[in-house]
């Protein structure tokens, strides 16, 4: 069978810019719900009630995802030190605060 | 015995965004007239009073703007055009006064109407006409997308017909708890393009079990790898964004993101899982779309046996509960695997209940709780245990197919 032909978007159909759809916006909600529980140096400094653009919707997205993963994996390998013979261990530091979270 | 069911170890969903099956699919009656879509008896009244017939005028992107409302009260009005009365009858009649509602603007309304050529849409509608495509495939609830994707993800919305965050309530879990707590432990991820574009589900799997997730890489590098689990659910791009290693654009044909970019990704998925010979003749790949956005369709979505949960008056926007005792509107929904035989058309009703109900009796989870609504759903996959019903299995060949369709991508 001949290979189908994929027609891919032009240029112009990527739009950072666009209004953020109601689909983006419940996504930041809920987010936004799940971050007011992380600790707090693991929130975002973004302010969602001014999120207005796709892009702006994107990057609190992208943020609050990654802080959600790294939160996980920081209590993980807490656990991992806890589990560890006692002897020798020093009590583990706290974690630095972070602002200025994502690209 | 079916050899295809004897082969099969994966299942693979990928659910895309807000597109009716008359507007994706509805081309196709004129190619094969099984396939339940649009002929011009079809209509809506607009504001004017004139009939508006389904035309093949959709175009890639910039018609459907504003995003057309398919929450529960206009969803209510597209199906039953403003009927409130105890004996209502869905008449599919009311979507492009739905429409005009938005923008008061004749012209605008009508293309809510507006479905695509067969030629716009070579990937989906190619796998339609090479594999299985189901006439009857509806969304789990007329209303907007979490609720509907929460019921691919637990088999019920646990009483919610809208986007706000909800928790689940026990003793329902998640497919792929359950798939991940089975003896024998089975395997199960859900895929999300990148964090930027993150997940649907939010609240309760990325919260609570974030080990659960993988990237859109990671799916198609573990294609390429023979490392897919037992069971994968594929998340699109939700938004255009920037990464490093350039431009992202939604891919999940959501109004009013570009129709190619969604072709791509489908065809992608469906190659990636093609070029490795063991996991294509060993993998179900089901695509479909999560609700249809408030475009039209002309299929009345039918009722079945209410859930145990009751959305109230204050929460429908209607001024009426909701029992969960009616489907949503139609969604184009393709089964694809080479023991399916070409030009397959499935006329059993089927929701994104189907979903954890086929994957729970398929890889034998065993006797968990299942919500009403799942435990009534079809299932589209039959468990591989006993006599098979030779009319209810999909993957009825006994040779693989080599003709199978190939994309460019």
């Amino acid at each position: 069978m001949a290979i189908i032909p994929v027609p891919k978007p032009p240029k112009k159909a990527m739009s950072a810019d666009r209004e953020v759809n109601c689909l983006l916006r419940a996504q930041v909600e809920h987010l936004q719900h799940v971050e007011r529980r992380l600790p707090l140096r693991y929130r975002s400094s973004i302010y969602t009630h001014a999120i207005r653009t796709e892009g702006e919707a994107a990057r609190y997205i992208g943020e609050v995802t990654e802080a959600i993963h790294e939160a996980h994996a920081d209590a993980a390998n807490e656990r991992v030190k806890r589990a560890r013979p006692e002897k020798g261990r020093s009590k583990p530091k706290a974690k630095k605060a972070k602002n200025g979270r994502g690209k | 015995m079916s050899k295809g069911l004897d082969k099969l170890n994966h299942i693979v969903v990928l659910m895309m965004e807000n597109r009716s099956f008359d507007h994706m699919l509805g081309s196709l009656k004129a190619v094969n007239p099984q396939i339940d879509g649009i002929d011009d008896q079809m209509f809506n009244l607009d504001d004017k009073g004139a009939q508006i017939k389904p035309q093949l005028l959709a175009d890639f992107q910039g018609q459907l703007n504003p995003d057309p409302d398919h929450h529960f009260p206009a969803v209510d009005l597209q199906i039953f055009n403003g009927d409130r009365s105890a004996d209502r009858q869905p008449t599919m009649k009311g979507f492009v006064t739905s429409y005009f509602h938005q923008r008061r603007d004749t012209a605008h309304s009508q293309k809510i109407m507006y479905c695509f050529k067969q030629s716009d849409l070579p990937v989906l509608t190619t796998l339609a006409l090479e594999f299985a495509v189901f006439n009857r495939w509806f969304a789990s609830i007329p209303g907007p997308t979490i609720c509907n994707r929460a019921f691919a993800h637990y088999g019920t919305s646990f009483g919610r017909v809208d986007m706000n965050p909800f928790d689940t309530i026990e003793p329902f879990k998640s497919v792929y708890a359950r798939l991940i707590s089975a003896t024998p432990k089975r395997s199960a991820k859900v895929y999300y393009y990148d964090t930027t574009s993150s997940t649907m589900e939010v609240v309760n799997l990325l919260q609570n079990q974030p080990e659960l997730f993988g990237t859109y890489k990671q799916f198609l590098s573990d294609c390429d790898n023979g490392l897919l689990p037992d069971y994968s659910f594929v998340e699109p791009n939700y938004n255009d964004h920037e990464t490093d290693e350039g431009e992202e654009v939604a891919s999940d044909q959501h109004p009013d993101h570009d129709i190619r970019a969604g072709e791509v990704l489908i065809a992608e998925v469906y190659m990636h899982i093609k070029r490795n010979p063991a996991l294509w003749q060993s993998t179900a790949l089901l695509v479909l779309y999560d609700e249809h956005g408030g475009i039209f369709d002309h299929v009345n979505p039918p009722s079945c046996p209410p859930d145990q949960f009751t959305a109230p008056a204050n929460s429908t926007g209607t001024g009426m509960e909701f029992k969960f005792d009616r489907l949503g509107v139609r969604v184009p929904a393709i089964l694809v695997s080479p023991w399916i035989p070409k030009n397959t058309v499935v006329n059993r009703v089927f929701d994104h209940a189907s979903i954890p109900a086929t994957v729970t009796r398929f890889f034998q989870l065993g006797d968990v709780p299942r919500s009403p609504r799942e435990q009534n759903a079809d299932i589209f996959i039959e468990p591989n245990v006993g006599p098979i019903d030779p009319q209810r299995n999909l993957f009825s060949l006994d040779v693989l197919r080599t003709d199978c369709p190939e994309f460019g991508v």
